[in-house]
């Protein structure tokens, strides 16, 4: 296995590579960082800065308050809130006195949020005043959970507890692009090295301004954009309303994003529209993820002085798993599998071991049993690693089309070839009526730019070409030029199921 | 600003939202048009909208919320009382 560690360590300079340490737990990490960084901005909210210390006052409150409460080290309390400092400050006080958080999205109904605290076993829940409507079922069944809203404070200061690094810190849900809702359950051990992860093969990484998008429901958001902006002592502005991100970046100058490929994509195509870098000149990094990451995007955005790291991640392994930190020799790489992660192909499938991996799926025996081998998770995803140590996904395993010869195909590695097509935004591969059909999204401002009138021969050409460099079995038969978008799931994944012809 | 102009100002922003055959598909738009089930808007198309008719016609959505929009025509609508 490659000593990896060594190859990341080339990114970064020997002062700033010592300070990527690993903690215990969240609130080992939390103390360490309050302690380095007191008076650094750690979040911005609705116009309001708070410091590292000031954070953890009113942190240490609502500490007090769950412990008044009789919440105890493994008990599971709820948080039921968009993106906000309240969020940031619930989750805090969660994790730092050993309690493990269930991090509830907003979409969710009040049947669902009642019946995932009955399921689970909620003992607290923090829930934002303007989801009251949402918690009606807890109170009118007079369920034992305590309820708190972003009004709660608690009397008395407490203390941060030392926290076990194996016990339960984070319950994220997730389904995949296919699966049912399932909520992993992340140890305290594994959601720090997810953030520790995040620093790894970046240049500048400490003390960093970062932007906030993504839901802090989900792993990204979560643990790259949040845990690893607390780890390094950096400022996370909470963006409350996508539609004013770039109005904001343009505030808060943020040195750093985390996003996923079709925002990244948005900001490209509307800078080009509007002839001017909508992120501004403060923007240096851009941490991209959560789905595929179209190998132009590096490219594009390095013309404007900006690096794009695409990476690679699961909700089950505390998000982050590699991370390519040269972008621009390899862009279809998603890069070296970070330090400290056991991993094997079996079956072009890989499978992981490691702290950061999760304990379980919660109350879902059936799809443990199935989700875990010889002690690795087995993630689905079907890889090739090359000699260097580049990890690259050529598909999932639910996603192999087994072809009526018995041959099989990997549409996630046809895609890939067809995503270098400079004039393809995205696209899917499928089987139907014994042949391969390919549907694409055209990225319009290249089709414009080149004047390109007739897209359905452009593509054929090129096609052609690719077909030439495919296994017989494996050679698009039909292409299909879309006019609209693919049905996408919220973290903005094509899902193959819903897409194509049945 | 007059009706016609904050049409073809808006099809300019839905010509970008919309991508590949947005040609073919505003042939057919009208006020009336819906803009999700017509026009195919996603919520990064619905998000490509919102930031470039803030762009374009220097207003602000502020609390109206995108979604409070069902076609073309109710776009217009705000557009024209917001840059009276």
């Amino acid at each position: 296995m490659i000593d990896t560690e060594k190859i990341f360590k080339g990114f970064t300079d020997e002062q700033t590579f010592a300070k990527i340490i690993d903690f215990d737990s969240v609130s080992q990490m939390w103390q360490n960082s309050v302690s380095l960084y007191p008076e650094n901005v750690a979040i911005v909210d609705e116009g309001c800065s708070i410091t590292y210390a000031e954070l953890e006052n009113e942190v240490a409150l609502l500490r007090g308050l769950l412990l008044k409460q009789g919440v105890k080290q493994g008990d599971l309390v709820g948080i039921y809130a968009p993106n906000s400092l309240f969020f940031v400050k619930s989750y805090l006080a969660i994790t730092t006195i050993g309690a493990c958080a269930l991090l509830l999205p907003t979409h969710l109904d009040k049947t669902v949020v009642f019946g995932c605290c009955m399921k689970f076993g909620v003992k607290a829940l923090f829930y934002d005043e303007s989801l009251k409507d949402n918690v009606s079922l807890i109170v009118d069944q007079k369920v034992n959970i305590a309820l708190f809203d972003n009004n709660a404070k608690g009397e008395e200061k407490a203390m941060a507890l030392s926290v076990a690094p194996a016990s339960p810190s984070t319950v994220i849900f997730t389904g995949g692009t296919t699966g049912k809702s399932k909520g992993a359950l992340l140890s305290n051990q594994a959601v720090i090295r997810g953030a520790k992860n995040g620093c790894y093969g970046i240049k500048e990484v400490f003390e960093q301004k970062l932007f906030l998008v993504l839901p802090l429901t989900h792993v990204f958001g979560l643990i790259r954009n949040l845990l690893s902006s607390l780890y390094t002592g950096s400022a996370l502005y909470i963006c409350r309303n996508n539609k004013n991100m770039f109005k904001e970046i343009a505030e808060f100058r943020p040195t750093t994003l985390v996003l996923v490929p079709a925002l990244a994509e948005m900001a490209l195509n509307l800078s080009k529209q509007f002839k001017r870098n909508m992120l501004g000149d403060s923007v240096k990094t851009i941490i991209c993820g959560a789905a595929t990451v179209a190998p132009y995007l590096a490219k594009e955005y390095d013309k404007f002085g900006i690096t794009l790291f695409p990476g690679y991640g699961l909700t089950e392994s505390a998000n982050l798993v590699s991370g390519n930190p040269i972008p621009l020799e390899d862009a279809t790489s998603v890069g070296f599998i970070y330090p400290g992660i056991d991993y094997k192909v079996v079956d072009d499938e890989l499978w992981i071991k490691g702290i950061n991996v999760m304990d379980k799926y919660l109350g879902d025996d059936e799809e443990n049993d199935s989700a875990f081998e010889d002690g690795y998770f087995k993630t689905g995803d079907l890889v090739k690693i090359n000699e260097d140590g580049m990890l690259y996904i050529i598909g999932r395993k639910k996603e192999i089309i087994v072809l009526s010869s018995g041959e099989n195909v990997y549409p996630a590695e046809i895609e890939n070839k067809i995503y270098e097509i400079d004039t393809v935004q995205d696209c899917l591969v499928y089987e139907y009526g014994q042949q391969l059909y390919l549907e694409i999204l055209p990225r319009m401002e290249v089709v414009k730019a080149l004047a390109i009138e007739n897209l359905q021969s452009h593509y054929e050409e090129r096609v052609a070409e690719i077909n030439k460099t495919l296994a017989p079995h494996e050679r698009i038969g039909k292409i299909i030029v879309r006019d609209t978008d693919f049905v996408r799931s919220p973290a903005m994944k094509i899902l193959r199921g819903k897409n194509g012809k049945r | 600003m007059e009706r016609d102009n904050i049409r073809a100002k808006l099809r300019e922003i839905l010509e970008l939202a919309l991508g590949a055959k947005a040609q073919e598909i505003l042939k057919n738009c009208s006020d009336s048009s819906d803009l999700v089930s017509d026009l195919g808007l996603n919520s990064v198309g619905i998000l490509y909208v919102v930031i470039g008719i803030e762009e374009i016609f220097s207003i602000s959505f502020e609390n109206a919320c995108f979604g409070d929009f069902k076609t073309v025509g109710d776009v217009i609508d705000y557009i024209e009382k917001k840059t009276v």
